[in-house]
């Protein structure tokens, strides 16, 4: 998940002062006061849950500290190395594969040797469950990314971030294009057909508006992750071994997201607004794009930032169908004194009940596969999304997903291309030689 | 080499007075000579054990293992000069040299330019609410960069920004892209440290102003010079001394950008454009994991500041002459 800076900032910085005041009002409470903190980023742990787990348990304490992603992974390694004060950690996926690498696995309580200690049997969380136990509520693959490569389950799945379209129902009237969500997703059944609808929506454009940088999509550059996601291999390929085979020179999936990313840059159908930078927030409330590629947890972006935009939006399928950005899991570092009461957290926390809230509130996905046949998921609509029944075509979404295997650099090779499309879109350099470039940035990562 | 030999023998010339104010405290005053002996040591310790444990054991570690593939969880491996002959073969480490060195000019000559200007005006006698506008110079100093960095986003944003929509309604002009652009995306950082330390800077160039004594402006003004001759042949050679401290120390920091280009871009832009030295080493521990080589860019870096540091001294030296005060 790509956090806004903005608000992790402040809260981080009220956060720490919480933080601070409750460890030096701390000796204070009485003995069996247990204070849970919890290293994570953006929304992985929501306030409403966490009052209404501190309602159940009034002994128990949660404390969430918030940093950027990058910045608390690295907090995580030198913690691993020197003990700390964290009792669960969030780790984004694309890290997934660093920490089940190697001896990394031991920074981690081993989940298989926790038992549920039985304080949440009135939620619903009974008593002796170990995480072999509470597996199957959730979607297998999603699941693995949890598991390290010497089968310790290190971490349990937050939320997957399925993908899809979300839309503008009356920019698209405006130019033309059908507004009802089942005609709207058969525009585009394959990533060509959306990029020629981009380039009809566009030529409506008058010359205005063009010049004040509007466009279909909000980022072009967005549609490689999708494309890449659609695969079953990104950089590393499976070979039995822990670290996987490097294929980023040869994976034929690599050149088709490139290629189809530099298509629709050729095409001109993005704004150009860089995802979560203040020109996306504004340009969201001045109709700049009629399209955003939306993994779950943005809906609830769209919303805080664009809150005037209510009702306009709608939801239609991901072009080919089935796409996945981002996902989260929560772990217990190994040096936690606090392991019991915070793995009855996670356990509850993550349970599909709490996941269903979550989603409801906060729309996050769940990854807990047991509520995709349930009903409260899939009639779950929402009135900004014009009553899109969001439940349902996220689920379908989720369903077409592949498991993908990361690798140890993933985001860092992720990013490399990220700015190699970055530069064919600033039109600094041709599609061709920017690629020549990743490649060797790429290279270079492994030199040395 | 001759120059260098100048130097040498310039640089000799301040110690002198200095030596000779130590013997002159040789003789123990009155009621310290007490304090001068063995009670002196643990009166300093604790600083000295900090500076031990935070300053110097971790450069001397790093020094360590910047002759190694290290990986903090994992097992390392010796790896002789390597890290350094590939830094020098690395071309992103010269982007990064020339970017910083880009950043640091456009933020340390207008920065010094608008502070003594600030300083004067605040020098003035006449002026009402002085310490209020002491004060309120400082706001930016203690401001969380990151904060700093959101706003002026919204200041330099493409589309949207503050800037580009005051210069789009001049007709023909283009709006600048403070991101992608290579000087644009310098001047952007270069501004948001401009407005970090100038008010520093200024408080720092009033003191001095302040102690310039007035006898040396009225004599001026009796002598029928204007007030910018009075400032151009008074203030200005009166703060050489200043300006030399302001420069060094702007041109370490310089050196040390960091927050402002990582908060526009983790990788430093999409061709690297405003990748600078600090943030190149933080890449390539903290995101690519080569902590060895990330140890082996902070060595290069410290030469480096070392290096700026001799040839600011010797400039410096120069401009303000023998005659130092």
């Amino acid at each position: 998940m790509k956090k806004s800076a903005t608000r992790n900032a402040f809260l981080g910085a009220f956060v720490a002062m919480a933080v601070s005041l409750g460890v030096l009002s701390a000796p204070a409470k009485a003995a069996e006061q247990i204070t849970l903190t919890i290293w994570t980023f953006g929304e992985v742990i929501q306030p409403g849950l966490q009052r209404e787990y501190q309602k159940l348990h009034p002994e128990i304490k949660i404390i969430p500290i918030k940093n950027d992603v990058d910045p608390l992974h690295q907090k995580t390694i030198l913690s691993c190395q020197t003990g700390g004060p964290a009792d669960i950690i969030a780790f984004e996926v694309p890290y997934s594969g660093y920490w089940r690498t190697g001896n990394r696995p031991s920074c981690f309580q081993d989940l298989r040797q926790m038992k549920t200690s039985g304080i949440n049997a009135s939620a619903g969380v009974a008593a002796g469950l170990s995480a072999n136990d509470i597996k199957k509520n959730y979607l297998p693959w999603r699941w693995e990314q949890g598991v390290a490569f010497n089968d310790n389950v290190i971490g349990i799945p937050t939320d997957v971030g399925g993908l899809q379209v979300a839309y503008r129902t009356d920019l698209f009237k405006k130019a033309g294009l059908p507004t009802d969500r089942v005609a709207v997703s058969k525009l585009w059944p394959t990533w060509d057909a959306f990029i020629a609808t981009g380039k009809k929506y566009v030529s409506k454009l008058t010359p205005a508006e063009k010049k004040a940088g509007k466009g279909f999509i909000d980022d072009a550059g967005s549609i490689y992750a999708a494309v890449m996601n659609q695969g079953t291999v990104k950089y590393y390929q499976p070979d039995g071994t822990d670290g996987g085979k490097l294929v980023y020179k040869t994976n034929p999936q690599i050149k088709k997201a490139w290629d189809t990313t530099v298509k629709a840059l050729d095409a001109g159908i993005g704004a150009r607004l860089g995802q979560f930078t203040s020109d996306w927030n504004i340009g969201m409330n001045k109709g700049a794009m009629a399209t955003i590629l939306a993994p779950a947890w943005m809906l609830d972006y769209i919303k805080k930032q664009a809150p005037d935009t209510k009702g306009k939006w709608d939801i239609a399928d991901l072009p080919v169908g089935g796409g996945n950005q981002g996902g989260t899991e929560l772990g217990i570092p190994s040096y936690s004194k606090n392991k019991q009461a915070a793995y009855d957290f996670l356990t509850w926390y993550l349970a599909p009940e709490q996941q269903l809230k979550v989603f409801k509130t906060y729309g996050l996905f769940p990854s807990t596969s047991v509520l995709y046949d349930d009903a409260a998921l899939l009639d779950y609509k929402d009135e900004f999304f014009s009553n899109a029944p969001i439940g349902a075509i996220y689920t379908k979404g989720v369903l077409k997903l592949k498991p993908i295997f990361e690798g140890e650099l993933q985001r860092k090779i992720d990013s490399t291309f990220g700015a190699g499309l970055g530069r064919v879109a600033s039109k600094k350099m041709t599609s061709a030689k920017s690629y020549a470039l990743v490649i060797s940035d790429i290279d270079k990562l492994f030199k040395n | 080499m001759t120059t260098i030999k100048d130097g040498k023998g310039r640089q000799k010339a301040p110690l002198t007075p200095w030596k000779q104010k130590s013997t002159k405290a040789k003789k123990p005053l009155p009621g310290v000579g007490s304090m001068d002996g063995r009670w002196g040591y643990p009166a300093i310790a604790p600083f000295f054990l900090i500076f031990l444990i935070f300053g110097v054991a971790p450069v001397v570690y790093s020094i360590y293992i910047a002759f190694f593939k290290w990986d903090p969880l994992g097992e390392s491996e010796f790896n002789g000069i390597n890290n350094f002959i590939f830094l020098f073969q690395d071309s992103d480490f010269w982007l990064a040299l020339r970017n910083t060195f880009s950043i640091w000019a456009l933020s340390t000559f207008p920065q010094m330019m608008i502070a003594i200007s600030l300083a004067a005006i605040l020098r003035n006698k006449r002026l009402k609410g002085k310490s209020f506008w002491r004060t309120i110079l400082l706001v930016p100093n203690i401001t969380s960069v990151i904060a700093i960095t959101i706003v002026f986003q919204q200041l330099f944003g493409r589309e949207y920004g503050l800037i580009n929509s005051v210069l789009g309604l001049i007709p023909g002009v283009e709006n600048i892209d403070f991101i992608e652009g290579v000087i644009p995306s310098h001047i952007q950082i270069a501004t948001m440290i401009t407005w970090r330390w100038v008010g520093y800077n200024t408080l720092i160039f009033l003191a001095s102003m302040l102690a310039i004594p007035d006898e040396l402006y009225e004599s001026a003004s009796v002598d029928g010079a204007t007030k910018w001759q009075q400032f151009k042949y008074v203030t200005l050679p009166s703060l050489k001394n200043t300006i030399t401290f302001v420069l060094i120390v702007g041109t370490i920091g310089g050196l040390q950008v960091f927050a402002e280009p990582q908060q526009l871009a983790a990788d430093g832009g999409s061709t690297k454009q405003f990748l600078t030295l600090t943030l190149f080493l933080y890449n390539q521990a903290f995101l690519n994991n080569k902590y060895g080589y990330a140890a082996a860019i902070g060595i290069a870096i410290t030469f480096i500041v070392l290096i700026i540091s001799a040839i600011n001294f010797v400039i410096t030296r120069k401009i303000s002459g023998e005659g130092s005060r």
